[in-house]
């Protein structure tokens, strides 16, 4: 089975990690905003330079197996050895493999390389884009990846006929098939949201083609676009960081970077553009290709600001989407509502539930800053385990009964697994307002697991279950308040902390959370959770009516709309984005980026930036 | 036209005479085709080197590859004028070659994806059917140009995963989707359903022996047959029906034969035209997970199991043997007459 994507970066990419990448192994970043915006150029070349230099010394010298195409991208991006890197690449192209992520990163080192490489080289190049029959893949990413390369190979490479390419297409259809592509994906995402929203890995497979496109695009109007997609997703991602590491819920995230927020690509991000978290190992592996082409783009300071440089804390809003549903479904691509609130101390964000997305979803957690965020498991959260041939029915197009088992040697191995702590779960229903989180989970009779996982780390700061039946807990300065609706018991995990298990289908956790800093003490905190008024009733279907720390009354009824001081709560005025520093209307193609009195707007209806320094 | 490929095409998975006789052994007119993926632990983006596509039976009974190696592919079809029009359904859509296999073309956009299924009316050779997972797309210029032909198909539920095409008549086809089988008469420009299910319909296939005899099965609601050329269906009630069907066929050389593949059922037969049916799962490896079944010119019954490799039966099932292809996994068997171009 093949449909099931490509996250596995074990299959995909190997690297030596011996030698020393000085920023991965070195002291936390000096977290202090660089306002001179020289300096912070400066900065962030600094840090590409890193990058290339370590990846470009992995090739040694008659060891072919170390000199891949990272090695050669970071060489031409350096302008050293082209004539080994030729020399490589002419044997490289001998036997392709890797569909699209065999595509990006050819295009960049024919780009970097066009006045570089020797002729037999690019002739090696050319003739590899003839005979090698690359998949298109599956999903956005895949297609992304796809379709930027091929659009920038046939720009490079017009009015060729379709024997010259491996697709039996001219160059000109596939330019023209690829822009079209490009500009619909561009066109979905700022009107009705991303599909593949908010990845801790897969930003960089939408990040790479788009800085590509910003790069070697000839047409001005897509190196525009491509320049305002980076903008975009940067944006996107800097709103909902905490020292570099995205929080909150995520389309797509995997079994490590659930628990170890930081280490995810989307770090590497953190640590190239914001320049306050370390890089994860290898420069996030896939980082090395958008390294490559880095420096022909520069981070709004608007941006840098809002992800390293915030007032206070803020609630931010999304609406994104589903990603393409064949099967079970009444829509094509179903509206996902995000809530993430996010203080110096910690993050608290969350969808709406159900199956929003195959395998990979998170819904909801709370993540606390900490010092140095490598190692630390520095989040709590609860989830619904389930896994379906429903649910991948509603993703994939393939016969659904061998999925479930084959996912789980691609690269997610804890798909079938009723310890999972990964997925999205149909009978989970999630409803977050400002730090408070309640999620109520009624699961049917018969189905896969009829129970709730909830994680606790290794480095929570404090840990007590109260006769109230609340556990209070800390996480750096976070205190955390976690309340299990049906009985449970303690699992242990085998990286460390430990797993609550309540094996009752009518179920459900809250959770509320606060800076240790609102407190005079330990003691406060839970006394003032104590006395909030809360009423739990499981039967016929789960509700909870919880007046949370902040003074909402909420109501929470299994299948029915929230209500939230009285008023039930409709998500039909959600908007793209909202809140203090990212607006934008559904449907728009406009989105406002705000901090303080800077203001870039992005609108790609007119495919033109804005930039004003507010009075 | 080729009139007698053109009778005897089907698009169906098993292309046959129309008049022929019951144990006419007929190895000698006909080609055995598979599409085969093997490539245990690929998945997209994979440095691992796989073999895939389309397979020929030789007279050795070896198994030659034909054309290109795609991880994808999941069912194909000939031009009955000319073996050297292939065509190939894959995760990038419809692949199309003129010339045997040498050069290639993919002949969809970017607004199709995943081909499922693909089918050519042998009785209009230029027409190609493309089953995709959001609907049907049409070709009247073999697939230079595809469109869509949806008319008459749900907003939502129209996942289609099997195309089958009377070979009695241009422009009628039936449709196996996400909510039912739907049949048009005017080659794609109206369909309407014919039979409701909950589920999808996995694979329908027209009798080689009488052309108003049809069987279709379904991911969760069992087997289905029609008498009267697919405008009304009845439940097979014999067939298994607890676990998903993944294919039917019936046997070249006996009106009475009809295998099925099951997920969790393995191998079934009936030898009375579909009223008993047996297992037949003794000598296959447990776990009854079977991809797919066909039936070679000879009558001799195929089963590509999960995970395993394909297994072939001299005795329509009773004893089984292993084939070649350790490891792969079967999307569609197709006999087709002798080329004759």
């Amino acid at each position: 089975m093949k449909t099931l994507s490509c996250l596995a970066l074990a299959v995909v990419f190997s690297v030596p990690l011996a030698r020393a990448q000085p920023s991965f192994k070195g002291p936390m970043p000096d977290a202090t905003v660089i306002v001179d915006a020289s300096l912070r150029r400066a900065a962030y070349l600094s840090r590409i330079d890193e990058a290339l230099v370590w990846r470009a010394a992995m090739a040694k010298p008659g060891e072919p197996k170390t000199f891949g195409l990272g090695e050669i991208v970071s060489k031409l991006a350096r302008r050293e050895d082209a004539a080994a890197c030729s020399e490589r690449l002419i044997e490289l192209m001998k036997a392709p493999t890797g569909d699209m992520f065999w595509m990006f990163p050819v295009t960049a080192i024919y780009y970097l390389g066009r006045d570089q490489l020797t002729p037999e080289a690019k002739a090696a190049v050319r003739e590899a884009w003839r005979a090698y029959m690359p998949l298109r893949g599956d999903t956005e990413n895949h297609w992304a990846m796809y379709y930027s390369s091929l659009y920038l190979m046939a720009q490079q490479w017009p009015d060729e006929p379709g024997e010259r390419w491996f697709n039996g297409k001219s160059s000109r259809e596939n330019f023209e098939e690829s822009r079209d592509y490009l500009l619909h994906w561009m066109e979905l995402t700022t009107t009705i949201g991303q599909g593949e929203y908010d990845c801790t890995h897969y930003i960089g497979e939408y990040a790479i083609p788009m800085l590509y496109l910003a790069t070697w695009a000839r047409d001005p109007a897509m190196r525009q676009r491509g320049r305002m997609m980076l903008d975009y997703i940067f944006a996107d991602y800097a709103v909902e960081t905490l020292n570099g590491m995205y929080v909150g819920a995520h389309a797509r995230t995997d079994d490590t970077t659930l628990l170890e927020k930081w280490n995810g690509l989307s770090s590497f991000f953190g640590w190239l553009l914001l320049g306050n978290c370390p890089p994860t190992v290898a420069y996030g592996g896939w980082g090395i290709y958008f390294v490559a082409a880095a420096k022909n783009y520069e981070l709004p300071e608007v941006i840098y600001r809002i992800g390293t440089d915030r007032a206070g804390t803020y609630t931010h809003y999304e609406r994104k989407r589903t990603r393409h549903r064949w099967r079970n479904s009444d829509v094509r691509n179903a509206p996902v509502y995000k809530t993430t609130y996010i203080t110096k101390d910690y993050a608290v964000g969350s969808d709406q539930g159900g199956l929003l997305q195959p395998i990979q979803q998170h819904s909801w957690d709370v993540t606390w800053a900490v010092p140095d965020p490598r190692g630390v498991h520095n989040t709590i959260f609860s989830n619904q385990p389930h896994f379906s041939a429903h649910e991948l029915m509603m993703y994939f197009t393939e016969k659904p009964d061998f999925m479930p088992a084959a996912v789980t040697s691609q690269g997610k191995p804890t798909y079938i697994a009723e310890s999972k702590l990964l997925g999205g779960s149909p009978y989970e229903q999630i409803f977050q307002r400002d730090d408070t989180v309640i999620s109520l989970c009624h699961v049917p009779a018969g189905a896969n697991f009829e129970q709730v996982n909830g994680f606790f780390s290794k480095d929570l700061a404090r840990f007590e279950e109260d006769a109230s039946g609340w556990i209070f807990t800390q996480g750096g300065n976070a205190y955390i308040a976690y309340r299990p609706l049906a009985p449970y018991e303690w699992k242990p995990l085998e990286v460390g902390g430990k797993r609550l298990r309540s094996p009752h289908g009518k179920n459900g956790t809250i959770v509320q959370a606060a800076s240790v800093a609102e407190f005079k003490s330990w003691d406060d905190f839970k006394a003032a959770i104590r006395a909030l008024p809360l009423e739990i009733r499981l039967e016929p279907t789960p509700r909870v009516a919880f007046t949370t720390l902040r003074g909402k009354k909420l109501v929470c009824t299994y299948g029915a709309a929230p209500v939230v001081d009285g008023t039930t709560f409709d998500y039909s005025g959600w908007k793209l984005f909202s809140g203090p520093y990212l607006n934008a209307e559904v449907g728009s193609g406009k989105l406002t980026i705000t901090h303080g009195a800077l203001e870039r707007v992005l609108d790609f209806k007119t495919i033109t930036i804005t930039d004003r320094v507010k009075p | 036209m080729n009139i007698r490929h053109s009778l005897l095409l089907s698009a169906l998975g098993c292309a046959l005479p129309l008049l022929a006789a019951p144990a006419v052994p007929a190895a000698p007119e006909y080609e055995f085709f598979i599409a085969a993926n093997i490539n245990r632990n690929y998945v997209i983006g994979s440095k691992i080197v796989t073999t895939n596509g389309v397979f020929r039976r030789d007279d050795a009974g070896a198994w030659q590859h034909v054309g290109y190696n795609d991880t994808g592919i999941s069912a194909f079809a000939f031009d009955p004028r000319d073996r050297n029009v292939i065509y190939t359904t894959t995760i990038n859509g419809l692949w199309r070659s003129l010339d045997g296999g040498k050069l290639w073309r993919i002949c969809n956009d970017s607004e199709m994806t995943e081909g499922l299924d693909v089918a050519v009316d042998p009785n209009a050779p230029d027409h190609v059917y493309l089953a995709l997972p959001d609907g049907i797309a049409f070709s009247s210029d073999r697939a230079q140009h595809l469109e869509r032909r949806e008319h008459g198909l749900p907003a939502r539920g129209k996942f289609t995963r099997a195309l089958a095409i009377d070979r009695t008549r241009a422009g009628r086809v039936l449709a196996g989707c996400e909510i039912g089988i739907y049949l048009t008469e005017d080659a794609g420009k109206n369909w309407r359903q014919v039979l409701p299910t909950k589920d999808t319909v996995a694979d329908i296939q027209q009798s080689p022996h009488d052309p108003r005899i049809w069987f279709a099965v379904t991911q969760s609601a069992g087997a289905w047959r029609s008498a009267d050329g697919g405008l009304t269906w009845i439940h097979v009630p014999a067939a298994p029906g607890d676990r998903p069907l993944y294919n039917v066929t019936f046997d070249v050389t006996n009106p009475n034969r009809l295998a099925i593949g099951s997920w969790g059922r393995g191998v079934w037969t009936s030898e009375d035209g579909g009223q008993t049916w047996a297992d037949r799962n003794a000598g296959l490896p447990a776990g009854a997970r079977v991809w797919r079944v066909g039936v070679d010119p000879a009558g001799r019954l195929f089963a590509s199991v999960v995970e395993e490799t394909l297994f072939q039966s001299a005795d329509f099932g009773r004893t089984w043997r292993p084939d070649a292809l350790a490891g792969s996994a079967v999307k569609k068997f197709l006999l087709l007459p002798k080329a004759v171009k």
